[in-house]
């Protein structure tokens, strides 16, 4: 019997997920310089060596480091899962796609060829390490709870995204970009942001919604059902892309007809929601909401348009959708994660977690967010505001850092001091 | 004042039975009973929300509530499935140290109450949240199914201790 993810002593370590908590944003940071110094032409073609930097800076550097910390810390809590020697793989992972990232930037804008093999080996190395630790984790899972079949899928969705990956840095290493390289290019990027990102929000949402705002639970149907269809419909449109491609909008509407449901679903549930409290995680749950619906709409109205919509649909689905979900998350994970451990060391003289960040700072990081994501959308109109939205864009991620840090500087500080009571009678050890 | 807290127990306990659902599975019953604590704590921070001087017995019933979960747990089931697999600082003691980490924080409900501090009553609460619904995935995702699957030839009578318990 393995009793593991019970305790506290073998839970994760604070570390293991805060340290992708706190450097996430510092890739933002750096995504939003790049921006600035970008031509507004070039990025508008999602080929193009800039926005394919600025992508993967927001896509791996935030989403992925956000979304692999907080794994690290859910997998245990939510399904029971213990990632054999998880602490030492979490600062290996951390590590190789930390330097795996900033090569790859570097490599692609140098066209430097070492670079590039070393970022493809790094991140490669990196992702499949903690991807695969994850899915034989969840293999042991004995009770396969809704939430838990949507983590393993957006994982197997993982998996097969960074081997992609690695296929696609090393046309560019070898400087060898073929046809094939532009189909493999598309379905990588509709199976991460759907397949992985998507699947992994579906799945966590069925069970954090009616947990943390006691909202309405989901519908047995989409439950069951609905990871299974978009899984699907992503594998149909995959083939139909390969082989007719006339035809890939089909599967298209398919997908986009149940995230759009799924946004649907998202907004009416908070509307039910039984807790009266409206803070900024709620606010970032209706924005991604009104961004889902507006980005999967948009993804079908450009297959009429010779896909000149495509990177407007990547603002709304990839920053309004599933950025504001992490950010979000972000703002209940970490004060929590540092009240929890502190609190189980014997500190009871603690601030609350809503007390550790200022909740003024919270809404006007959320409110340069939304300026940044309007102005980037309109930029694709009116290319002299791309600017100032990389203004806000950066000026949100380093108000996000220190929102970040601020909760980890308390933990850090009481440490220093004695507890108020001595938890050891407690231990297990 | 008690009067109404009776009520709000007697109204959950109806509900429990006219939902149909005849519990003779220790794990559904105690996950009805998180979801009966859920709804009571929902309904405590919308009162909280209007008046927070006139949330005290809606306090007090959903701390009782919390109360006797914990004490089913701690005095029945714990010690029946500790008996049974052996294991006495294994999970449940886990389970135990984190209702302590609550039953202190619930404590501090009462003097948010009594200084009128909302704020300090909304952060207690969301802390609360948090803490509560991660313990309450550990024990639902796993505890409990162990405990049934341990427990299932006593499950019958396991729950007749459990909805006859005297709160302490």
């Amino acid at each position: 019997m393995d009793f593991k993810g019970l305790s506290i002593d073998q839970a994760p370590p604070i570390s293991a997920p805060v340290r992708f908590f706190v450097t996430a944003p510092i890739f933002g940071i750096i995504a939003g310089v790049l921006l600035l110094f970008s031509d507004s032409a070039t990025l508008m073609s999602r080929y193009s060596i800039d926005a394919i930097v600025v992508t993967h800076l927001i896509t791996i550097g935030l989403f992925g480091f956000i979304m692999l910390g907080a794994l690290t810390q859910m997998l245990p809590v939510l399904a029971s899962a213990n990632v054999p020697k998880i602490k030492r793989l979490a600062l290996f992972s951390y590590v190789t796609l930390f330097f795996g990232l900033l090569s790859m930037a570097a490599g692609l804008e140098l066209s430097n060829s070492l670079l590039l093999w070393s970022a493809s080996a790094l991140l490669g190395v990196g992702f499949l390490a903690l991807i695969v630790s994850m899915l034989y984790a969840l293999k042991g899972v004995k009770h396969f709870t809704a939430s838990i079949k949507g983590m393993f899928t957006s994982l197997i969705f993982a998996f097969m995204i960074v081997l992609m990956g690695i296929y696609l840095l090393y046309g560019y290493a070898e400087d060898d970009v073929t046809q094939l390289h532009y189909i493999v290019a598309n379905i990588h990027s509709v199976w991460a942001v759907f397949g992985f990102a998507g699947i992994l929000i579906i799945g966590v949402a069925f069970q954090v919604l009616p947990m943390f705002y006691v909202a309405p639970r989901f519908k047995q149907f989409c439950k069951k059902r609905v990871v299974i269809l978009i899984t699907t419909g992503l594998f149909i449109w995959m083939l139909l892309s390969i082989f007719a491609d006339q035809y890939a909008l089909y599967a298209k509407l398919w997908i986009a007809t149940f995230f759009w449901a799924f946004a649907t679903t998202v907004w009416l549930k908070f509307n039910k929601r039984k807790r009266p409290i409206s803070d900024v995680t709620v606010w970032y749950w209706r924005l991604a909401s009104i961004s889902l619906t507006l980005g999967s709409f948009l993804w079908i109205y450009d297959e009429f348009f010779k896909h000149e919509y495509i990177v407007m649909v990547g603002i709304f689905i990839g920053g309004g959708f599933i950025l504001s979900i992490m950010l979000g998350m972000l703002y209940k994970i970490v004060p929590f994660l540092v009240w929890f451990h502190l609190n189980a060391l014997g500190y009871m003289t603690i601030p609350t977690i809503n007390e550790m960040i200022d909740k003024r700072l919270a809404r006007a990081q959320f409110v340069l967010f939304v300026a940044a994501l309007i102005g980037f959308v309109f930029s694709f109109y009116m290319p002299q505001i791309l600017t100032i939205s990389a203004v806000l864009f950066i000026a949100s991620m380093v108000l996000l850092e220190y929102n970040v840090l601020v909760p980890v500087k308390i933990y850090r500080r009481t440490k220093k001091t004695k507890p108020d009571f001595d938890m050891s009678a407690f231990s297990t050890k | 004042m008690t009067s109404n807290y009776i009520f709000i127990l007697f109204h959950y306990n109806v509900e429990i039975i006219l939902s149909g659902q005849n519990v003779n599975n220790i794990k559904e019953y105690l996950a009805n009973d998180h979801r009966r604590c859920d709804d009571l704590f929902a309904q405590m921070e919308a009162k909280a929300n209007s008046s927070l001087a006139d949330t005290k017995e809606l306090t007090e019933a959903f701390v009782a509530d919390m109360e006797r979960h914990f004490q089913r747990e701690e005095r029945v089931v714990f010690p029946e499935f500790e008996a049974k697999t052996g294991m006495l600082n294994g999970p449940t003691e886990m389970m135990r140290q984190e209702h302590a980490q609550m039953r202190n924080l619930m404590q501090q409900f009462f003097e948010a109450i009594e200084e009128d501090n909302k704020d300090k009553f909304f952060g207690i609460a969301e802390t609360l949240m948090i803490l509560l619904q991660q313990h309450n995935m550990k024990e639902e995702q796993m505890l409990y199914a162990l405990m049934q699957q341990h427990l299932s030839a006593e499950a019958e009578h396991i729950i007749g201790m459990m909805d006859s318990l005297v709160v302490e």
